[in-house]
């Protein structure tokens, strides 16, 4: 049988190895405690380790709690056309820098991969560069975008978007905002209008898989300043350990969409959980 | 010395007033340091390393005559904590020498080409001409938000987009900038992390050095990084020697113990920091500010 004394220190050295992978502390301690009271009491064959009874009740915690989307984009997108005939709205929003435009750019080429064609709106009109960034993307990937004058309303140029989309039967509109921290109040509030005047099926908040604990507080105030159904979980590919992917959605019980795992176009993944399993684990 | 320890005032009264035996509050007060370190992203090995420091300073050292014990543990922490962060000096930040050549490198979307902006921008203003180059051939539309950037800071730009290797395009805005006076020189590059498939672009990072010899790497660093700051820090030092480092977004909630990782990883010391988007939005780093904030949870 396990004793609570048994499981403290390894519990300790556990929660380390968690927070060593960017599980954020805070979730790391909450993780740790549930795993304690699952496992103490718990009869095992003497001897045993009980590193890997944490890990197994890791694992089972993770198969349990962490959720996946409950929707597929795809059929999602295609049901709508056929119930409403109107497009279907996925918002990008996120701090700065952790790869909007580039994962927008991603899931439009999956989008086409599927048969589709969306419609990209460049609504991010303060960023130095940002317009000509998703135009270069747009006219590689062979995607219609409509483009703003910088300094411009975001939301009357998401709105012209939309409209566009609607008169030509665009079946989804997927738009780009600009950088925003999540304690600046003006900045939230603009995009608040943007999803006033727009409307949406979707809000990806995205994230990026380089950042330590912050990316609590992010999802955090998003999701009290602005909602959202979900992450897109970007820079999957800097050799990081999950630990980004568990803090979020232990923190807030919404399911990551999709991970980003590269610069490229292809670079974008669905997620699932037995990813995340094996990343934060190893071959389990 | 105060002002540092605002955040931590409760665990420091605790500890003076502790009537438990002096090891034992040592032990308190330093799990405690770990854990606010830890959260405000420092390197977990990092700060095992500076709390070992401390702590044998704490069993081994004599305070002075007239000084208690735990009052000199607190001044122990206060010196260690103060070289973690470089030194309690704030660095010059002019150049040594004119021309002088300034390249920037960072992880993908850290904030490399607004930073170039900023420091042209700074620079600028204090009487330096400044000249930019675009070698980031590889995002798009990455030629055109340096430009976009230099017009509205009014400095020189350089760039080809005819060209795609960034060494070439490094050298060749030397050349130009050179030609016209510039006394500052700032490289952007492209984002890079050099994991897995990205090992080639630590060999182009190195490229570029080798074309233009700069007299100072900068790494560019965001306040959110993680646990792998350490890690990444040490392998641009390993490519590319860092002279120092800039912290960005710390207009955000992100404390940016990833930058005593970095440095810690590479010896350098932070020269800036990043407090917002606009090109004016940047500042010399003060370390005691920057301690308040690591330790003020
Ligand atoms: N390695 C890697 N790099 C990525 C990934 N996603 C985005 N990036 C890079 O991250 C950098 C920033 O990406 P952007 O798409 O411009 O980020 P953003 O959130 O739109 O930035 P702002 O609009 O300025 O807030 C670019 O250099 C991208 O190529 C990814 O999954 N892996
Ligand atoms: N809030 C805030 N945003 C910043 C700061 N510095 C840069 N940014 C923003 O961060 C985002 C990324 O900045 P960039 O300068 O494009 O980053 P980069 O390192 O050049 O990106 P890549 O070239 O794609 O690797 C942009 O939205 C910038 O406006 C800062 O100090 N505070
Ligand atoms: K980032
Ligand atoms: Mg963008
Ligand atoms: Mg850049």
């Amino acid at each position: 049988e396990i004793k609570p004394e048994d499981f403290d220190e390894i519990g300790n050295d556990f929660l380390l190895e968690l927070v060593e992978n960017d599980v954020a502390y805070s979730v790391a301690e909450e993780i740790i405690n549930t795993l304690k009271n699952t496992i103490i009491g718990k009869r095992v064959p003497k001897n045993s380790d009980i590193k890997e009874s944490i890990k197994e009740a890791l694992v089972d915690f993770i198969k349990k709690n962490i959720p996946e989307p409950d929707l597929d984009i795809i059929e999602a997108i295609k049901n709508k056309q056929a119930k409403e005939k109107k497009p279907f709205i996925i918002i990008f929003m996120g701090i700065n820098g952790v790869g909007k435009t580039t994962s927008i750019a991603k899931l439009a080429n999956y989008i086409k991969k599927n048969g589709m064609t969306p419609l990209i709106v460049a609504a991010d009109t303060f960023r130095a560069g940002s317009q000509e960034q998703l135009q270069v993307h747009a006219d590689r990937l062979g995607v219609p975008i409509i483009r703003a004058k910088y300094n411009s309303d975001p939301a009357s140029i998401a709105f012209d978007g939309i409209a566009y989309a609607e008169k030509k039967n665009i079946p989804v509109v997927l738009i780009d905002t600009a950088g925003r921290m999540h304690v600046d109040r003006d900045l939230i509030n603009e995009l608040k209008k943007i999803i006033d005047v727009v409307g949406y099926d979707l809000r990806l908040l995205v994230i990026d898989a380089l950042s330590g604990n912050d990316s609590v507080e992010q999802a955090i105030a998003y999701e009290k300043n602005v909602g959202y159904e979900g992450f897109f979980l970007t820079k999957s590919d800097a050799d990081t350990k999950g630990g980004v992917a568990l803090s979020i959605s232990v923190e807030t019980k919404k399911p990551i969409y999709f991970l980003g795992t590269g610069q490229n176009y292809d670079d974008i993944v669905p997620f699932n959980k037995e990813w995340l399993i094996k990343t934060l684990l190893g071959e389990k | 010395m105060s002002n540092i320890f605002s955040g931590i005032k409760e665990a420091i009264k605790k500890f003076l007033s502790s009537t438990s035996p002096y090891e034992q509050s040592v032990e308190e007060f330093i799990r405690e340091l770990q854990r606010i370190l830890i959260k405000s992203d420092v390197n977990v090995k990092v700060v095992f390393e500076f709390t070992s420091k401390i702590r044998k300073r704490a069993l081994e050292e004599k305070p002075p005559q007239g000084v208690s014990r735990r009052d000199w543990f607190i001044k122990i922490v206060y010196e260690e904590l103060i070289s973690l962060l470089g030194g309690e000096e704030e660095l010059n930040v002019l150049p040594k020498k004119k021309p002088y050549v300034i390249m920037l490198v960072g992880v993908q979307g850290s904030g490399k080409t607004t930073t170039a902006a900023k420091l042209a921008w700074y620079y600028k203003n204090r009487g330096y001409r400044v000249g930019l180059i675009a070698a980031d051939t590889f995002r798009a539309g990455a030629y055109e938000q340096l430009k976009q950037l230099a017009e509205k800071v009014g400095v020189e730009f350089w760039g080809d987009k005819g060209l795609n290797d960034p060494a070439e395009i490094s050298r060749k805005g030397l050349e130009y900038h050179l030609s016209k006076k510039a006394e500052i020189i700032i490289i952007d590059t492209a984002g890079r992390h050099g994991y897995g498939e990205e090992s080639k672009l630590i060999d182009e990072m190195k490229a570029i050095a080798d074309a233009v010899k700069p007299d100072e790497v900068i790494l560019v660093l965001d306040a959110s990084i993680g646990q792998k700051a350490y890690d990444l820090a040490k392998k641009f030092h390993e490519a590319t020697p860092i002279g120092s480092i800039i912290i960005t977004k710390l207009d955000g909630t992100a404390k940016g113990g990833g930058a005593i990782s970095a440095i810690a990883a590479t010896g350098a010391k932070v020269k800036f920091v990043g407090t917002g988007e606009k090109v004016d939005e940047i500042e010399p780093f003060r370390p005691k500010n920057f301690a308040s904030r690591i330790l003020g949870m």
